[in-house]
């Protein structure tokens, strides 16, 4: 295996990074009596993980952490990270812990910290926490009043009743669908949906794995090409969704055995939602395809950009009613709804875009052939952190002719094109997107990734 | 409380005041370089019943797995099951999370090799330069081990050992009528089962229950066991056993009630064990001439270790002996089971012997060699104990010294003996002789020099 030099990340996204080569132990369970102190013991908190073999070790330090300030641990096994969400509303939760790496390859881990309601920490609260981090002084109990733990075997079954009150599963059960869990935990989910509604779900790489997964556990368009779409047409699905590790991102292919971009699931929900009149406002990052534009200004709805990052759109949506929104996300198939207070949640996707199709009565192929083809270049490239300012600088006088937007990085707008250059947040690479409407951007792509590529090394 | 004590890491593990002292991060540390001394392989975890196991225990297993360590928890275990447990399955090591009689507020980590013994000194002195080096091993995901469960087996594993070695027919027939207090300790179920199912006792206990606090100081002295005695003389019991909060340590009430001298118990275990097999005894320098004489009856020799579970069991083992123990605090070590203070095994000794004999407890420790004893605590100051060492042996001229833990004075009526406590920031003072004037006069001695 190789090892790279520093693999640990502490942010207002938790914590995440290669277990035993980066991420210890100590690092667990600091940041986990952080976070019991920072959410006020006694309270009850809401735990699960995803299958890696890493996660039981970070499950018992984060357990130890929580009681030992005097929290009452719920303990939910291995559970996709929307049904903790959901769980910790459920059960009038302070909080909760997901354990796992998501989209990671399985060497990785990760926490992830929610507060009251489910919701995602906000920018101050994770601050907040991270003082907590590096102050070390943590609260912790007197030896009589340590908590205690307790298993909930109920919550997926919770979490379906919910789906179910949203969504007309009987209606569903028309459709084959084919699902690759990835060795992760949406499999749970799947196949109780199967047993409880009659759904007609195949499963494929259901099994969870705690050491190495069958394919990485990525939701883009490549990987779906590469698992999902061939099986589709040969099982003769009528759709083909994809998950990550804990089921908060989805990819998906259509009957005809293609994989679609990873930009379209947050614009099928989203012209599905503005179209039944939830909502008028689409949240997203500012290099998400400018197909949600096309899609708002067809039912008089509105395209709010933001920064990329969960924390930037979790951050947003606090300043809106819920009914104002009628989907949040962002490119990578990551889409929230209003109806799961704004969780990122993958099943719930599924089953909205499985909705359009029964509501509209086409095929999945049919649904997006109607949207004008654009066409996304996605690259990346290491570069020195100290030119970073420069490179910007440059990029700009180059095309001194396109609409500027620094909001995070760089992105520059012409009439049917743009391209948007930034540094990523999750390892030390700039990222290049470029998206042109009718045809491949082939040529401003190149030349700004030949560009960007002068800096590197 | 002194400021220095509410947490002590040392080469006996690490002890300390839960909450503030004793975190679930030291003790995830700590476990870590635990599994990075013993590991990669499997670790017994056991605990007793304070409430803060339960978050000890978790943060323990943490530091196991990061290090590349399987953990095998076995729930609530006395320490002795424990120790058993781990030699049994030939475990890489084990850890106990528990403070033994320690009060409540306490919580420790009592630390085990794959025999299910402690380490021996340079052991634990290299672990322990682990543990401050921070030099952990630390697994990759796909080298991790898993938890795996077992909450049933721990017991039968050591009742199995004790019964190859006493008459357990023998005893089921005499139908005991016993009294216990569990201390609401690790033992609590166990020892109900012990008794009543195994030994077939008519089994009369209190505080067995593990979801209580312990209802009395944990330590089992005679002072804090009057709810056992009046529990004896009411049921008219054949014998009362207190335990601790980990049941390595037993204290026994005769058919009076009255509480025995622990260290006429340790006595009775060494002419028990002795009668079924002769050999060299070992027992910590505090524990009471009255050993000497018994082996002396037997013609066998005693040796004598610095105060401490560890020091004896190494003797022990150097010597091949038959038997140990502490007297003082209520350990008996019969190696033939597990070089472990097992209260169990106490038990069970007693018993047998009550109904080889047909006597009471009360006229067998009649039987005893008559020993005087004082022994109390003063409260440790730095460089108390070595003016206490100088003043006395200034005090008492041609006494026989031995200085391997503290200072051990022997003279012709009796002997003194001075040293700090291990575990809490204690000076103890220990004075035998065979009268009351003179074990009382060594001891009015001792505690007069400052």
């Amino acid at each position: 295996m190789t090892r790279p030099g520093s693999t640990l990340r502490i942010s207002a996204a938790g914590l995440r990074g290669i277990v035993g080569h980066g991420l210890t132990a100590t690092h667990v369970l600091d940041f986990a009596a952080a976070f019991a102190t920072f959410l006020e013991a006694p309270g009850r908190v809401v735990i699960g993980r995803d299958p890696r073999v890493s996660s039981v070790m970070m499950r018992e330090g984060v357990t130890g952490a929580l009681l030992a300030a005097g929290h009452e641990v719920i303990d939910l096994g291995i559970v996709p990270t929307p049904v903790i969400q959901h769980a910790i509303r459920r059960l009038d939760a302070a909080g909760g812990v997901s354990i796992g790496a998501s989209h990671n390859p399985a060497e990785w881990n990760a926490l992830k910290f929610f507060t009251r309601g489910g919701s995602y920490l906000s920018s101050a609260q994770s601050e907040e926490l991270l003082d907590i981090y590096h102050l070390r002084k943590f609260r912790f109990a007197r030896h009589d009043g340590t908590g205690r733990r307790a298993e909930d075997a109920g919550a997926i079954d919770a979490y379906l009743d919910t789906l179910a009150a949203e969504f007309p599963m009987e209606k569903l059960r028309r459709f084959r669908v084919l699902v690759d869990c990835t060795n992760g935990t949406s499999g749970l989910i799947l196949r109780r949906m199967i047993e409880r509604f009659g759904l007609d779900l195949i499963l494929i790489n259901e099994a969870l794995e705690g050491r190495a997964f069958v394919h990485e556990p990525s939701t883009t368009k490549k990987m779906a090409e590469l698992q999902l779409a061939p099986l589709v047409r040969t099982v003769g699905a009528d759709a083909g969704f994809l998950f990550d590790i804990d089921s908060d991102r989805v990819a998906f292919a259509t009957e005809q055995g293609e994989a679609a971009s990873e930009e379209l699931v947050q614009v099928v929900i989203a012209d599905e939602m503005l179209e039944r009149g939830c909502g008028r406002l689409v949240l997203t990052n500012v290099c998400s395809t400018a197909l949600l534009e096309e899609v708002a200004g067809k039912h008089g709805g509105k395209v709010v950009r933001l920064a990329v990052g969960r924390q930037a759109v979790i951050d947003a949506l606090a300043g809106y009613r819920m009914e104002q929104v009628a989907v949040a996300g962002e490119g990578t198939g990551a889409v929230m709804m209003p109806q799961f207070p704004y969780v990122y949640d993958g099943i719930a996707a599924m089953l909205r875009m499985l909705e359009r199709m029964e509501r509209r009565g086409g095929r999945l192929s049919e649904l997006i052939a109607d949207y004008p083809p654009y066409t996304i270049l996605k690259g990346k490239i290491p570069v020195r952190t100290r030119f970073i300012p420069e490179l910007f600088d440059e990029l700009e006088q180059r095309w001194p002719e396109a609409r500027r937007n620094r909001q995070d990085g760089l992105r520059l707008d012409w009439e049917d094109r743009w391209v948007h250059v930034r540094v990523s947040q999750t390892e030390p690479v700039i990222r290049v997107i470029c998206e042109q409407r009718d045809g491949a951007p082939r040529r401003l792509f190149d030349e700004v990734m030949d560009l960007v590529r002068s800096y590197s090394g | 409380m002194s400021r220095a004590h509410q947490l002590k890491i040392s080469v006996a593990g690490v002890r300390g005041v839960v909450g503030e002292f004793l975190t679930p991060n030291l003790a995830c540390a700590f476990a870590q370089a635990f599994g990075t001394y013993v590991g990669p392989g499997p670790v017994v975890v056991a605990r007793d019943t304070r409430a803060s196991g339960e978050m000890l225990v978790h943060a323990v297993s943490c530091g196991l797995l990061a290090s590349g360590c399987e953990v095998i928890r076995i729930g609530i275990a006395p320490t002795p099951t424990a120790q058993i447990y781990v030699a049994d399955i030939r475990a890489a090591g084990g850890i106990a999370v528990t403070a033994s009689h320690n009060p409540a507020e306490y919580n420790a980590l009592k630390l085990f090799n794959g025999e299910g013994l402690f380490f021996n000194q340079y052991e634990r002195a290299e672990l322990l330069d682990v543990y401050h080096q921070s030099e952990f091993r630390h697994a990759l995901n796909e080298e991790m081990r898993r938890v795996v469960i077992d909450a049933e087996t721990a017991p039968e594993r050591h009742f199995a050992r004790i019964l190859r070695h006493v008459d357990v027919e023998r005893i089921r027939r005499r139908r005991f009528r016993v009294a216990l207090d569990g201390v609401n300790g690790a033992g609590s179920v166990m020892s109900v089962r012990f008794l009543r199912d195994v030994l077939g006792c008519e089994l009369h206990a209190i505080h067995v229950d593990p979801e209580k606090p312990f209802p009395r100081d944990p330590e089992p002295r005679a002072e804090v066991l009057t709810e056992l005695s009046e529990l004896v003389v009411r049921v008219r019991a054949d014998a009362g056993f207190a335990q601790d909060p980990d049941g390595d340590r037993l204290a026994v009430a005769g058919e009076t009630g009255r509480v025995l001298d622990n260290d006429d118990v340790l006595a009775l275990a060494v002419d028990c064990a002795l009668r079924k097999k002769k050999g060299p005894v070992v027992v910590n320098l505090t524990t009471s001439s009255a050993i000497d004489d018994i082996a002396v009856r037997h013609g066998c020799p005693v040796h004598r270790a610095p105060v401490g579970e560890a020091n004896v069991v190494e003797r022990m083992r150097r010597v091949q002996a038959v038997i140990g123990g502490e007297g003082g605090n209520g350990g008996i070590i019969f190696p033939a089971v597990h070089y472990c203070r097992d209260s169990y095994l106490g038990m069970a000794l007693l018993l047998e012997r009550l109904a080889e004999t047909g006597e009471t407890l009360n006229a067998l420790a009649a039987g005893l060699p008559r020993y005087w004893r004082r022994s109390g605590k003063l409260p440790f100051e730095h460089g108390r104990v070595g003016q206490m060492m100088q003043a006395l042996e200034a005090a008492l001229p041609g006494a026989r010294a031995d200085r391997t833990d503290g200072l051990k004075l022997m003279v012709d009526e009796g002997w003194v003996h001075v040293r700090a406590s291990n575990t809490e920031p204690l000076v103890r003072v220990s004075a035998e002789a065979k009268t009351r004037e003179e074990a009382d006069r060594l001891y009015e001695l001792a505690v007069s020099l400052r």
